[in-house]
């Protein structure tokens, strides 16, 4: 079977400013891919090629098997949520679906069925015939997803579905984006700004900098690959904890260490990235350079790859 | 759930095109949402006022009767056509102010479609106007005989002026960067080209005068109907000055929708 999305070499400008470089990727149906950079980074863009929105200056891409010689076809087999969507306020949530659903084809009568089917999905039964004006933010990004599934689509495109919304409507929307790919067997492209949210729920990562791809894989592989500092707590005595702590910040392979809690003689430490290399060289390394100190270990543990420090590792100061 | 909406998505799939989707929803929010229903409040009662002024001037023997239907025939042209030129002006730049563009253009519907379908919504603005204007224009007709020929100018040049008014808007809507720009713009364009009809006589001698008024819809229309109602001329003799109208309105319908195709979604076009 086909790859859902593949991108070969797509470049766009804007002027004399590069919006996009060489982007190159592949997503599976069913795969929910993160597209992670900082702002300005070339993911609206990236997504608005995609989606058939802007032309690209240069490269190839397909959308659910079709060439992007055929925006109008691609277009019927994606969906949508646009970064900062509006939405018409006077007219109600399931008046809103069942024009777009008429849009893709329906006729009046199954867009009627697909609209009620899609608001009672994305939990917005109740309040479908209210007008949008008196929707939260939440709601609207609800109705916003609902929206751009109203034609089924094999490839969905969530651009910031998260923005602007309180820890639990985050937590609401990123279970939607995960029953799209469960249920519906879609493929994702999640641009977010929520790192510990992608690498919760996407099992790929493309991230952009300055509009080129500067990591693309499986979101551990990135973390791995990325020499993004990882953090490390020791316990030893607290006889011994000064004496740990001078030994560790004289060792090449830390590169910064502190007491935690003196009392209990627990310290932290950011390791080198010299010293990463796995997850057991780094332990290890720590290991090694307290034991040759004759600092006794109670306890040493390696705080889990964070893709969050991958990502500044991988965009700051580039 | 999901097999709800899967079911009702593979249930039968033969709506209607595209642009008469849009269509049908742009006529729903314009009348059904009020715009449209003010607007012709507001239009009926400045042609009810205009009647008014005319029809009493008229009987105090300031306006021949003749030049009082026609000033009412010409007002509500012209304000017909300043509401579809109206709507135009806001029918892109406003989609986008709103940002609700960028989910009409992820969808099938091509652009060119979409663009139609507003310029088709903006025209019924045009119609209801007219169907306001009507009874005023057989009002002030009837004692002269002259009923059909002016309800029939007005239609005619009414129509190319408001599609042509309504296309210009749109063409402004498409290149514009901001929905108030739009709507600036296009008023000027529209000011500019009637400011010729309020120009005296003396001004519109020679060949150059005569050749801008020849070029310009608005005068050209203006004129028009000036020659068929007061004059009493014959529409075959008149001709002439329905071709800039009417080129206008072909050329301005055609920019729109070659301009469609490049819409960007910040403004302007491109690729």
């Amino acid at each position: 079977m086909g790859a859902a999305v593949e991108a070969r070499g797509i470049a766009k400008r804007y002027g004399s400013q590069i919006a996009l470089e060489d982007l190159t990727f592949s997503v599976q149906a069913g795969e929910i891919i993160g597209v992670l950079g900082p702002n300005g980074a070339g993911k609206t863009t990236a997504i608005r090629i995609l989606t058939t929105i802007l032309a690209p200056d240069r490269g190839t891409f397909s959308v659910a098997g079709i060439p992007s010689s055929e925006p109008a076809r691609i277009r019927a087999r994606v969906g949508v949520l646009p970064e900062s969507a509006g939405y018409p306020e006077r007219q109600k949530g399931e008046e809103y679906l069942r024009f777009h659903a008429r849009l893709f084809g329906h006729s009046s009568a199954s867009a009627r069925a697909v609209a009620r089917a899609l608001l009672q999905e994305v939990g917005l039964a109740e309040r479908g015939r209210a007008p949008i004006a008196t929707y939260s933010r939440g709601m609207r990004q609800r109705l916003g997803i609902a929206r751009a599934l109203v034609n089924d689509p094999a490839v969905v495109f969530l651009d910031e579905p998260t923005l602007g919304l309180d820890p639990a409507g985050q937590r609401e929307i990123l279970a939607r984006v995960r029953a799209l790919a469960g249920e519906r067997g879609a493929a994702v492209l999640l641009s977010t700004h929520l790192l510990d949210e992608v690498q919760q729920n996407c099992s790929r990562v493309l991230i952009l900098n300055r509009a080129r791809v500067v990591a693309e894989g499986p979101v551990l592989e990135i973390v791995r690959r990325s020499a993004a500092p990882r953090r490390a707590r020791i316990r030893t005595t607290p006889q011994h904890v000064e004496r740990a702590l001078a030994t560790l910040n004289d060792s090449a392979e830390v590169q910064e260490a502190a007491i935690a809690d003196g009392a209990a003689g627990s310290l932290t430490l950011v390791l080198a990235a010299a010293a990463i290399g796995s997850d057991d060289g780094a332990l290890n390394a720590v290991v090694e350079v307290l034991l040759d100190a004759t600092v006794p270990l109670l306890a040493c543990e390696l705080e889990g790859a964070r893709l969050s420090d991958a990502f500044l590792a991988l965009t700051e100061g580039r | 759930m999901r097999a709800s909406t899967a079911a009702a998505a593979t249930h039968e799939r033969q709506g209607a095109p595209g642009w008469v989707v849009v269509l049908a929803r742009e006529l729903h929010d314009l009348w059904i949402g009020g715009r449209g229903l003010l607007l012709c409040l507001a239009f009926s009662i400045l042609v009810s006022t205009i009647a008014y002024l005319a029809a009493t001037n008229e009987a105090l023997n300031f306006l021949e009767q003749r030049e009082a239907l026609n000033l009412v025939v010409q007002v509500g042209m012209i304000v017909g056509a300043l509401l579809t030129l109206l709507a135009g002006a806001d029918a892109i730049s406003g989609e986008r102010e709103r940002g609700t563009l960028e989910s009409l253009l992820v969808t099938p519907v091509s652009r060119r479609q979409l663009v139609a379908a507003k310029l088709l919504a903006a025209l019924s603005l045009w119609l209801a106007a007219y169907a306001v204007l009507v009874p005023y224009a057989w009002f002030l007709a009837r004692d002269l005989g002259v009923v059909g020929t002016t309800l029939a100018a007005s239609f005619v040049v009414g129509t190319l002026l408001a599609a042509c008014f309504a296309a210009l808007g749109l063409v402004v809507s498409l290149l514009a960067t901001s929905n108030r720009v739009s709507l600036s713009v296009s008023l000027f364009a529209l000011l500019a080209l009637l400011a010729p009809t309020q120009l005296p006589g003396g001004a519109k001698q020679g060949w150059f005068a005569d050749a801008l008024l020849h070029v310009n819809p608005a005068t050209a229309g203006e004129h028009f109907v000036n020659r068929v109602i007061i004059s009493a001329s014959g529409w075959d003799q008149e001709l002439g000055w329905l071709v800039s109208p009417l080129v206008a309105t072909a050329l301005l319908s055609a920019g729109a929708l070659l301009l469609a195709g490049r819409m960007r979604l910040g403004g302007g076009t491109g690729g």
